[in-house]
């Protein structure tokens, strides 16, 4: 048991979803979240799933690297086991996130059809390299 | 030659290729678009977060609707997944603003049907529609009478979800703050139970 509980602190540390019992959750947090360019100061330190009542429940962690106030706007996407989206299109949700400040966002699936998720997330700090660079 | 230089020029032709091909787009007109009319109208994002003012807005009612749909599916007497009857009672108002609750509760309703943990029974504003067509099939004598439905045959609702909207607004020299606090709550209509109550609260500040 202790072992178990080990392998899950280490993998977690490693950015690996600490739920390996599902073959479909053993997916690291890059997987789960779509980025719109690349956050700056804004990163996503822990991601975690749970079913609860036959419902995905999700709790994401986003840390503010930097000493000023982040702006985030961010929407789930959820997909039935077929890889279809359900649920309809979610509104984009405002965030601030202090500086410094670990910020949690839970979030419920909309039905029980939905089993797995993106996290999309825009910062308008965002870096991209833009296709005229090169 | 080595292999790593034969596939630089590979890449580097299809790279010139891909380079010439754009040119040559570029020297030919771009292809018609499905629109009618030049005028100055753009179609957008409807889920958008919208900051065009301080008032209650879009995203807003859209924000509300989702986290109190999301709420409710996990309360205790829906999750028990035997598909509650549920009504819409009225959702008061209290802001000094002129807000369509019926709106964010459509929306509610809307998102919590998809769901398929609940089924809705019509509320007061639907009763009309519903008796008129009652009235119509088994009182005018136009129907067979196989097909017309029953008098008396309606389900009523096991819950009821009422609530009501708030709102403080502060005004300082540089700054416009509003606060909006939307409260609901499912009610067991037999026993007057409140079996579930869930806020969400907003905060818009504007610089003015």
């Amino acid at each position: 048991m202790n072992l178990v509980n080990a392998m899950k602190r280490v993998a977690a540390l490693l950015g690996i979803l600490a739920l390996p019992a599902n073959p479909a959750w053993a997916d690291s947090i890059a997987s789960k979240v779509e980025e719109l360019g690349k956050m700056k100061y804004l990163n996503v330190s822990s991601l975690k799933t749970v079913n609860r009542n036959g419902l995905l429940n999700i709790q994401a962690e986003i840390t503010n690297d930097s000493a000023s106030n982040q702006q985030l706007f961010y929407r789930f996407k959820w997909f039935d086991g077929n890889g279809f989206e359900v649920g309809g299109e979610e509104p984009w949700k405002p965030l601030t996130i202090y500086g410094k400040q670990r910020q949690n966002i839970t979030t419920v699936a909309p039905m029980p059809q939905a089993t797995d998720f993106r996290l999309v997330l825009q910062s308008p700090d965002n870096e991209t390299t833009s296709p005229s660079s090169w | 030659m080595n292999p790593t230089s034969v596939i630089r020029i590979k890449s580097i032709s299809a790279l010139l290729v891909a380079m010439s091909g754009s040119l040559l787009t570029t020297g030919c007109a771009s292809t018609g678009s499905p629109i009618v009319g030049s005028g100055p109208v753009t179609y957008g994002d409807a889920k958008a977060v919208e900051s065009v003012t301080n008032e209650f807005g879009s995203t807003d009612l859209q924000t509300m609707a989702e986290a109190m749909t999301r709420s409710l599916i996990q309360s205790a007497v829906i999750a028990r997944g035997n598909r509650p009857l549920i009504t819409i009672a009225e959702v008061k108002n209290k802001t000094s603003e002129y807000i369509d609750t019926r709106s964010i509760t459509d929306s509610i309703r809307a998102q919590m049907l998809k769901s398929g943990s609940v089924r809705f029974a019509v509320d007061t504003h639907a009763m009309q529609n519903q008796t008129d067509e009652l009235i119509r099939q088994n009182q005018t004598g136009l129907y067979k009478k196989g097909t017309a439905k029953k008098i008396g045959g309606m389900e009523g609702a096991d819950y009821r979800i009422e609530g009501n909207i708030a709102s403080i607004v502060k005004l300082g020299s540089s700054v416009k703050d509003v606060y909006y606090k939307f409260s609901l709550m499912l009610v067991n209509v037999e026993t007057g139970v409140i079996e579930w109550a869930d806020e969400k609260d907003i905060r818009k500040t504007s610089s003015r």
